[in-house]
This record gives C-alpha cells, sequence and structure tokens, in this order.
C-alpha cells in the first residue's frame, strides 16, 4: 500500500532565488519529465494532480511568484503589487478595462472572490450540439462538475455568510420580486474578514494553493515559480517540451534559460497567457480562431449609499446574487463593496469637502458587481518577436455589449432604491449619481456609446475565456474535444481558452471541470502518449 | 495604494486622457506662450512666497514647484476640518507622490511634469497668481471646472487627485475614522487550517501529515 503525506502547510516550490543559488542549473539548464504544465491556476494545479496521482512525472511551470499565505497581509493595495497580473495593470488597448487576474502560484484561485457556479445544463447542452462535444453534455459532465465540488467543498452560503450588504440586495430584491439566491463558495469555516481579494491568511479559501498543489506535490509533482515559458518546442509537428525564462520578481533579474523536454505538453496559463505562448511557438492553426473569441464578462461596480451604517465591507466578500435575468439576458448581480483603496479607483473623485464626505459615509455604503454577457468578439495578439514582443488585449463593447452593460448597472440602481437606498453612485467615467430611481433614467441617458464605447463605464473583467475554442471541426476551433490541439499531437490546452463561446456564469467551476476532464482524456489514453 | 500599483494607474490615466502629440502640442504651445510673456508681467505675477520655501530634504524626485504643488493639493483637496479624519499633514501624502512618481517612466514622467506646471500656471492670467497662491475657494473651484473641462483637464485634474487621495488612503492611520477595520485575521486571533485534506483515493492511503 502506498502512502502520500500532504504538507500541513505550504507548498514546495522551486523558486528564482534558488535557481540562482543552485550552482549545479547554471545559467541554462535542461529538465526532462513526462507532462509539463504550463500555470498553475484553476487549471494547471488540477492537471498537475491527476497526471502526477496517475503516476507520471510532472513540472509545473508559473510565471508569477510563490506568495504563501503565511505572507499575506490582508492590505489589498500591498498584494495588488506583489501578486496580481501586471499590478492590476493589465488592461485592453484603449486602457479602460482592466483585466484582473492572479500572477502567482495558485494563479486567480488565490486572489478571486471564492464565487462559484455551474455553467448550467442548457449550456453544456448547447457547447456538445453546436460544437460536437458530446462529452461536455450536461449529463456526462456532471460527474467533472460534482467531483470540483467535493473536492473544494462548495457549499451555498449560509445565513452567517450573507453580510448587511448583501441584505440591502435582498431587500431591494424582494421588493422589485426579482430572484435572488445565496451564492456559492469554495470556502470552508469562513471567517468573514472580507479580505479574500487580498488572499486568504488562514486558509479558509480552496484556492489551488491549499488544494491541488500541495496534493500534486504530495504525489512528486515539482512546481517552478518566477520561470515564463516563451515557446512550445516542436519536433515532427509534436509537442516536445518548453522553452522558459527564470526571472526573478522583485530585481527583474533574468537568472536562467531554461529547457524542458517532455512527452507532453499541457498549457493553463489562462485564456490570456495560453494563446499568446501558442502565438509565440507558431503552432499551426487551421481554424484562424487562435486567440480570437475572447469572452470577457465584463462587470461595473455600483455603489448605494444608505440612511443606517451597515458596514457592507465587513463580512463575507460576496453573499448573494440576484439571478432573475442570468438565463434571459446574461446579466448577474453579486453583492460585495471593495476596501478603501479600490474604492477609490472605482468610485467618486470629486475634489475637497465632497471628497472627504464621500469617504466619510463608507460605512453607509453597500455595493454590487453587475455582470453583463458579452458577445465575445475580442482577441488577443502577441506582437513582436517571442522575447522581446509585447501582448494586447483588444475589446471593446459594441453598441449591444454597452446597452447591455448600462442595463445591469441600471437594474442594480434600481434595487438598491428599492432596498431603501438614498443615493446611487454610478459606475461611470464621468461622475455621476442618482439621488432617486425617479431621476436614475435620466442621469443613465447621460452615457453616450460615443467612440467604441470608449471611458464610458468604469469595467473590469475577472473571467476572460474562449480564446482557443475547443470543438470537432478543426476549421472552427483550435482544440478538439480531447484537449489536443488540432493540428500539434502532444500539446494540449486545459484552461478557461476552452471554453467554445462566451458564457454568462462565473467560470471558475467550469475551469476546475474542464481540466479534470482533460486529464481524464490523456491518462485514459496515456499509451498513445507516454512510453511505459 | 502601493506605489507601484499607483503609478500604474496614473500612467494609464495619463496615456488615455492625453494623446501624446495632442498634448506635446499643447504643452510647447503653453510654454512657448508662457515664453513670450515671460520677459513682461507674467514672470512678475507667478511669483510665489512658496517659491522662497526650501522644500524638505527627502524631496529628491520632485521639482521644489511640484513639491509646492502637491502640498497644496493636499491642503485644498484634503480638508478634514471639523470631521474625525487624520489631518493630512500628519499623513506622509506628498512623500508618497514622490514615490509613486518614480514608478514612471521617464517619458511619461516628463510630460507629466509638464502638465503640472501647466496646472499650476493656468491661473496666473485670470487670478494674477499661480495655483499655489490660491485661496481654498479658488483652488477647489479650478479644480471642479477642470473636472469638467476638456480630457487634457481631465485628466490633469484626475491624475493629481487620484495621486493625492492615494497617496492619504494607503496609510493605515487613516482608516480608524472611516471605521474600516484593515486587517483582522490576526487581531481575531483566527487558527490556520493549513491545506486542505487530499481527496480519499482507494488505491492510496492518503495521510495528512500532523503540525
Amino acid at each position: 500500500m502506498a502512502f502520500v503525506r500532504v504538507a500541513r502547510d505550504g507548498v514546495p516550490v522551486t523558486q528564482a532565488k534558488d535557481v540562482a543559488l543552485d550552482p549545479s542549473l547554471g545559467k541554462r539548464f535542461t529538465l526532462k519529465t513526462d507532462v509539463v504544465v504550463v500555470g498553475s491556476g484553476a487549471a494547471g494545479a488540477v492537471v498537475a494532480y491527476e497526471m502526477a496521482k496517475a503516476g507520471r512525472d510532472v513540472l509545473v511551470l508559473e510565471s508569477g511568484r510563490y506568495y504563501p499565505s503565511s505572507e499575506f497581509t490582508e492590505h489589498l493595495g500591498d498584494t495588488m503589487t506583489k501578486i496580481y497580473q501586471d499590478q492590476v495593470g493589465q488592461v485592453n488597448t484603449t486602457a479602460d478595462i482592466i483585466f484582473v487576474q492572479g500572477a502567482c502560484v495558485g494563479g486567480s484561485t488565490v486572489i478571486g472572490a471564492c464565487v462559484m457556479e455551474e455553467p448550467g445544463d442548457k449550456v453544456l447542452d448547447g457547447w456538445a450540439e453546436k460544437y460536437g462535444l458530446d462529452a461536455l453534455s450536461a449529463e456526462k459532465f456532471r460527474p467533472y462538475l460534482d467531483k470540483i465540488a467535493d473536492e473544494l467543498q462548495i457549499h451555498t452560503n449560509e445565513a452567517h455568510e450573507i453580510n448587511a450588504c448583501a441584505h440591502k440586495v435582498i431587500q431591494g430584491c424582494e421588493k422589485m420580486k426579482y430572484s435572488w439566491k445565496p451564492a456559492q463558495r469554495n470556502v470552508k469555516q469562513c471567517a468573514l474578514t472580507g479580505h479574500c481579494l487580498a488572499g486568504c491568511p488562514s486558509d479558509r479559501k480552496m484556492s489551488s494553493l491549499v488544494t491541488h498543489l500541495p496534493w500534486a506535490a504530495a504525489h512528486g509533482a515539482r512546481i517552478f515559480s518566477d520561470t515564463e515559458v516563451v515557446k512550445v518546442k516542436t519536433r515532427d509537428g509534436r509537442a516536445r517540451g518548453v522553452e522558459a525564462r527564470v526571472v526573478d520578481p522583485d530585481s527583474g533579474v533574468h537568472v536562467a534559460d531554461m529547457q524542458v523536454d517532455a512527452d507532453m505538453v499541457v498549457l493553463a496559463a489562462g485564456a490570456i497567457h495560453t494563446p499568446l505562448i501558442l502565438q509565440r511557438s507558431q503552432v499551426p492553426d487551421r481554424s484562424g480562431q487562435l486567440g480570437k473569441n475572447l469572452a470577457i464578462q465584463p462587470f461595473t461596480q455600483v455603489l448605494g449609499k444608505f440612511k443606517e451604517p451597515l458596514y457592507g465591507f465587513r463580512g463575507a466578500l460576496v453573499g448573494v446574487q440576484v439571478d432573475e435575468f442570468t438565463q434571459t439576458d446574461g446579466y448577474t448581480i453579486f453583492s460585495g463593496l471593495a476596501e478603501p483603496e479600490s474604492l477609490l479607483a472605482q468610485g467618486d473623485m470629486k475634489a475637497g469637502e465632497a471628497h472627504i464626505q464621500f469617504m466619510k459615509d463608507y460605512k453607509y455604503y453597500a455595493g454590487v458587481n453587475a455582470f453583463s454577457q458579452d458577445l465575445g468578439n475580442g482577441y488577443v495578439q502577441w506582437d513582436g518577436d517571442a522575447y522581446n514582443g509585447d501582448k494586447t488585449i483588444h475589446y471593446n463593447p459594441s453598441r449591444e455589449e454597452f446597452e447591455n452593460m448600462k442595463a445591469s448597472a441600471t437594474l442594480a440602481a434600481r434595487i438598491f432604491f428599492s432596498g431603501g437606498a438614498e443615493k446611487v453612485y454610478l459606475p461611470t467615467f464621468q461622475s455621476l449619481e442618482a439621488n432617486s430611481v425617479f431621476e436614475l433614467d435620466e442621469k443613465m441617458d447621460k452615457v453616450d456609446y460615443g467612440i467604441k464605447g470608449m471611458y464610458t463605464f468604469r469595467s473590469n473583467s475577472f473571467s476572460p475565456h474562449g480564446t482557443c475554442r475547443m470543438g470537432a471541426d478543426p476549421y472552427q476551433s483550435v482544440v478538439s474535444p480531447s484537449g489536443e490541439l488540432h493540428d500539434t499531437p502532444g500539446l494540449f490546452v486545459a484552461d478557461s481558452s476552452l471554453i467554445p463561446e462566451s458564457m454568462s456564469a462565473p467560470i471558475q467551476w467550469t475551469v476546475h471541470a474542464l481540466a479534470k476532464y482533460v486529464s481524464d482524456q490523456i491518462n485514459d489514453n496515456a499509451s498513445n502518449y507516454f512510453i511505459g | 495604494m502601493n506605489s507601484q500599483l499607483q503609478a500604474q494607474k496614473i500612467q494609464h490615466i495619463w496615456q488615455r486622457g492625453i494623446a501624446r502629440r495632442q498634448f506635446l502640442k499643447w504643452g510647447l504651445g503653453s510654454v512657448a506662450a508662457v515664453t513670450a510673456v515671460a520677459a513682461g508681467g507674467f514672470a512678475l505675477l507667478r511669483r510665489s512666497p512658496r517659491d522662497e520655501m526650501t522644500p524638505p530634504d527627502w524631496v529628491s524626485h520632485l521639482s521644489a514647484t511640484e513639491y509646492h504643488l502637491f502640498d497644496r493639493a493636499r491642503e485644498v483637496l484634503l480638508p478634514v476640518a471639523g470631521t474625525p479624519m487624520i489631518d493630512s499633514a500628519n499623513v506622509p501624502v506628498v512623500q508618497n507622490v514622490q514615490q509613486t512618481l518614480g514608478f514612471l517612466d521617464p517619458v511619461t514622467r516628463k510630460e507629466l511634469g509638464a502638465g503640472l506646471s501647466l496646472f499650476d500656471n493656468v491661473v496666473v492670467f485670470s487670478h494674477g497668481c499661480r495655483f499655489v497662491d490660491l485661496d481654498d475657494a479658488q483652488a477647489k473651484a479650478l479644480f471642479d471646472r477642470w473636472g469638467e473641462g476638456s480630457v487634457l483637464q481631465r485628466t490633469l485634474a484626475t491624475v493629481i487627485k487620484q495621486l493625492v487621495y492615494s497617496s492619504y488612503w494607503r496609510e493605515p492611520v487613516t482608516w480608524p475614522p472611516a471605521e474600516f477595520d484593515g486587517p483582522v485575521s490576526e487581531k481575531w486571533g483566527l487558527a490556520y487550517l493549513g491545506n486542505a485534506p487530499m481527496p480519499q483515493e482507494s488505491s492510496l492511503d492518503v495521510q495528512q501529515e500532523q503540525a
């Protein structure tokens, strides 16, 4: 009988400083492995665990730093600098939409708000039918979702996890007769600190940092941080490993170049970086869809000011969601109030006394994030050579998407007024607030689509997906139904890039389950990929 | 908010608000205009008593006029008298601004410097003094007017406000009056739960290591 010991805390990670101090590695070194997994977030961690558990030699390469929970400070500004992609400066080409992403061992699961939602049977069956993805039908995909629910302790928020901010949303919904429900989250014994976005120092959030990664390591997986994969190596048309560079995250010093020889490459760097790696690698793509179909689930933060102090920043960050319009219109609204520093980025920017008053009223605010479904017409592109080029994220809302964002934010404002708000701050670049529901439409009418909808709503994206669409038709999709690229054997994608079209539910649960599904595809056909 | 992060934000606000060529045209035009009248009364009018005040020793990445501008903006933008908020004179606001600007790339930093100079001097003709010598009401009115003005005006006003506000609110000492709790896990003595137990597998006997 085999014994597998899981460390009580932390993950064994080889960091840039370790590489720099190891004379046996030098400035250029080569590692050999069965499977190299690129990325350690929701997808990469699951693949690493499933592959290592199946007895494969697994190497995980993460471009971000290793930031163990013992170093979490609950200071959002500091955390953003250390483990958010581009210090939260990852934006579209017009710099008016922020793409929030984790850049650390554990990826976005470390900094997420723990919100978990299934894609829905209708969505899954739609994918099965439209893209020839029979294995993703609701019936066949269900076991993967269920398994992830067990592993990540996903549960529906209980009463104590619904804070005052969320209660205002509930009150508004009840009056409007809108459907709402407690959110589902992957957290155990939530301590209600409200600091989810800065990481959970007591390890209650079931991020990859405390689940699949330590489990993978217990099965022998090796994990490197500070290691950015530049390109996939191919020989005779088949993936044979990767080229990477190890960079010290504090000094920016290029510590070493790494070559990895592997039987299989699994990309799990997320919907922005996975297609960029493939573009840099110049892999064949008959579909012409590589990097395209970027869907972003844009959201804006709407603030309501109430008569009584709410302390809406206390308690579980996300309590409830408004699901009245999710299926019909693609709008989903989640309760949640940011802390003062991010409130500044999203909130009012008046001068002098008005600003002081705004911040003085902090305890009277409730906040929601108003999501809308987009059409998936964005794209990501690598410009320049593989080593010195740069990424660009091309997304600006179409008029239809702009109207969806406006409608979702307006609904959020109406819910707050119905819940008793005295004033609602609108999520627009121009400073707009409504003092009653009767002037809401007039204020919203001031937000004009203008040129490509730029600088209208202060939008963010936490859930980009779709840039390596999965499907049976190699002329319409980048990745086959098994997760392997249509035109490059031995090269798999396992992350949100796979999602074949824009979806409205938060994607994390789906991504974990897709990664487990792709892992099964590999393990079930291991004799085709591995010798021995 | 962390300086490096804030610098990124400022850079983005700046870049999106100022088409570079347009700004240079604006900036150079303004400089030319300033030069043209410098020999006359303009130079006299723009003199400020603050110019005689030496900036503190820690000022290294701000010019003396930039230091005085941000110090005056701090006074104007954060009027906490009569509120429980912390007096901004007791918070290292301008130090934090300086730190943030230190993260800007040289091109953006230079353009921003020109923009700050423009903001400081823009009221010389209308008010007979620079921004730093306007009284509180006039200075606030300038921020309000520019906050609703052209793209260039809105951008400059936003950048200055964002720099000053973030430099203030990033300091934990400013949180208690807003009743924001800040970090709580240690204060509450929360138990550390550690890694989650690995799912039981039929073929393996999995043990969770004990502390």
